[in-house]
């Protein structure tokens, strides 16, 4: 397909692909329609479902031809690339691919059946800056991911390129019993299962089952999250190429993404409370233009934005440091909160500190969930001290380093007011000296 | 070692109390219709409208006062790498912003704040939480940090 100039056009049997996408929805609307007017069963009725089914298909089929034919892309004279789409609103998109954050192959299942795939191009920049084209055969789409990140890398690709695969080495695999044991000992799921057993032993007891219904919730969500997880992480390989990390999971959609390390913001090592024993960890970055803002809770449906669901530490830190070469977590310089911080958080004093090193900023916080935040101070954006009326009660004050929206927030909680003010003086001189 | 403490800081003009208590006043508008309504209606035993409108000019004269206290709060300081902005009462925050890392500077007035003439200047870096706004300034001062600021981010390498 790339051989020749563009505009190109995604695989003609893509309508074909998104009509069979779209069969699931018309079958269930088919049965909830047949059974909501009382439909007996019979070969008739089921002939007549077959063909309620695929005249839609086939609707959705036709409407999708009529978009594939308006559906063009191409790398124009001034090396942007350009997407045409849209049948009554003409949409015309323009890439500087200087600005190309990343570049995914992602196969969702019915695609994967037809050894299709869609990609997904990130650009830098607010609001709808995703780009989706679907659907490629996979090596097309190996082939133009290749070509827009050799062109967004300023290197002049020569016209005549033959699909090849990566040539990457696998950094880690996390095997799926550790997945497993790991999603089921995260803090929350392990809290409400907790307390879905309790709900169930008082249940028992009293023999009152109307709490059941609370125990089907505590239960139930915990178990479909899991799981759901489960499916989406599955087989979460990360490997080493040449822009950066690339990883690559899921069991019935494989979803490719690549972690550039020249736009890796910041990185949060992640130690629940369970997973200690095993020296587990899980790893989120702050990458720029990737994350939302509304990322920032614990959650951890942002798949864009980890590194790594499960890990042992020293696999994590190897991982950390492929994006972050000179950090060196043993040069850190330690300070705690002062021994008073209880009175503003008694369950999170102890671990509550921060260090530096010349170019490094890290907080560290939260006892069940113990947090460390990293950032390289050449990358922070500004600094904050505030303190909050408690706080000064009892001379306290929280240094943050601000970094791009993500889910790494670097926050030295209650320190010595004085102190912080004075860390966060020198690590904004710190970040204003650096150039980048 | 830097003290962040010293240094020529310079306060917002205190027309932003006058703004801020003239919107103080119009959230109390509601409020006095709620009254006249509680007073009124039959149902409602005597003593509740009088509480309420008791309540609500306790917490209206507080309001009041912090206004005047929080806008004396507001400060900002332009050093040689930076601008700092201080502010806040019972929640006290400073933010330093290092010129290389501004993306832009927003100079904003609402209606009651042209009608006053005041404005307020926000920085935005790359990151969301950056939080640096000086608001009430006078036009003539808010074009002059913003042509700074702007001058001071240029000379420099923006960061991301």
């Amino acid at each position: 397909m790339l051989n020749e100039d563009g505009p190109w056009r995604v695989n003609p049997i893509s309508p074909l692909v998104h009509a069979a996408r779209s069969v699931p929805v018309w079958l269930g609307l088919v049965f909830v329609g047949a059974s909501a007017v009382g439909y007996v069963w019979g070969p008739l009725t089921i002939l007549l479902s077959v063909f309620i089914i695929v005249t839609l298909a086939g609707i959705v089929a036709l409407f999708q031809f009529v978009n594939w034919q308006r559906l063009t892309f191409w790398f124009d004279d001034q090396g942007d690339f350009r997407v045409d789409s849209g049948v009554l609103t003409r949409q015309q998109r323009r890439i500087q691919l200087s600005r190309v954050q990343a570049v995914d192959v992602v196969q969702p299942l019915v695609a994967r059946l037809f050894s299709m795939a869609e990609i997904t191009i990130e650009v830098a920049g607010t609001g709808e800056s995703r780009v989706r084209l679907s659907f490629l055969t996979l090596n097309e789409a190996h082939l133009l991911r290749e070509t827009i990140l050799t062109r967004a890398r300023g290197a002049a690709p020569d016209g005549s390129t033959v699909a090849r695969p990566d040539e990457v080495t696998v950094l880690s695999r996390v095997p799926w019993p550790t997945l497993a044991v790991s999603l089921l000992l995260r803090t929350s799921t392990a809290g409400l299962l907790i307390l879905t057993a309790v709900i169930l032993a008082i249940a028992i007891r009293r023999e009152g089952w109307s709490g059941l219904g609370l125990a089907l919730i505590t239960g139930g969500v915990p178990i479909l999250t899991v799981f759901a997880e489960f499916i989406r992480y599955y087989g979460f390989t990360v490997s080493e190429a040449e822009d950066g990390l690339r990883l690559r999971f899921g069991l019935l959609k494989t979803e490719h993404r690549t972690i550039p390390a020249g736009r890796v913001q910041a990185i949060e090592i992640v130690e629940p409370l369970l997973w200690r024993r095993k020296d587990w960890v899980r790893v989120r970055v702050n990458i720029a233009g990737v994350g939302k803002a509304s990322d920032s809770s614990s959650s951890s449906n942002g798949g864009e934005t980890l590194l790594t669901p499960v890990a042992t530490r020293m696999e994590a830190l190897a991982l950390v440091s492929r994006l972050m070469p000179s950090l060196n977590f043993e040069s850190m310089e330690w300070h705690s909160a002062p021994r008073r911080a209880w009175r503003r958080s008694p369950v999170q004093y102890p671990m509550l500190a921060i260090g530096w090193t010349d170019s490094f900023f890290t907080a560290r916080r939260g006892r069940i969930n113990r947090r460390t935040a990293v950032i390289p101070i050449a990358r922070a954006q500004s600094v904050r001290w505030t303190q909050g009326a408690w706080e000064r009660a009892l001379n306290l004050a929280s240094v943050h380093v601000d970094s791009t929206p993500g889910p790494v927030r670097i926050s030295g909680l209650h320190l010595d007011a004085e102190f912080a003010k004075t860390v966060a003086g020198e690590q904004a001189e710190r970040c204003a000296a650096q150039v980048r | 070692m830097t003290q962040l403490d010293e240094g020529d800081w310079q306060s917002v003009s205190t027309k932003l109390a006058l703004a801020r208590r003239i919107t103080l006043l119009f959230a109390l508008v509601p409020v006095l219709v709620v009254v006249c309504v509680l007073w009124w209606w039959e149902e409602v035993p005597d003593f509740v409208a009088p509480t309420v409108a008791v309540v609500a000019v306790v917490i209206g004269i507080w309001a009041w006062w912090i206004i005047g206290r929080r806008v004396r709060s507001f400060g900002y300081l332009e050093r040689s790498e930076d601008l700092l902005v201080r502010s806040g009462i019972l929640f006290q925050r400073l933010v330093i912003v290092p010129y290389g890392r501004m993306q832009l500077v927003d100079v904003t007035a609402g209606p009651l704040d042209r009608a006053l003439g005041i404005t307020s200047v926000q920085l935005h870096t790359a990151a969301a939480t950056t939080d640096a706004v000086i608001p009430g300034l006078t036009p003539e001062i808010a074009a002059q940090v913003r042509d700074r600021l702007a001058l001071a981010g240029e000379s420099r390498n923006p960061g991301v």
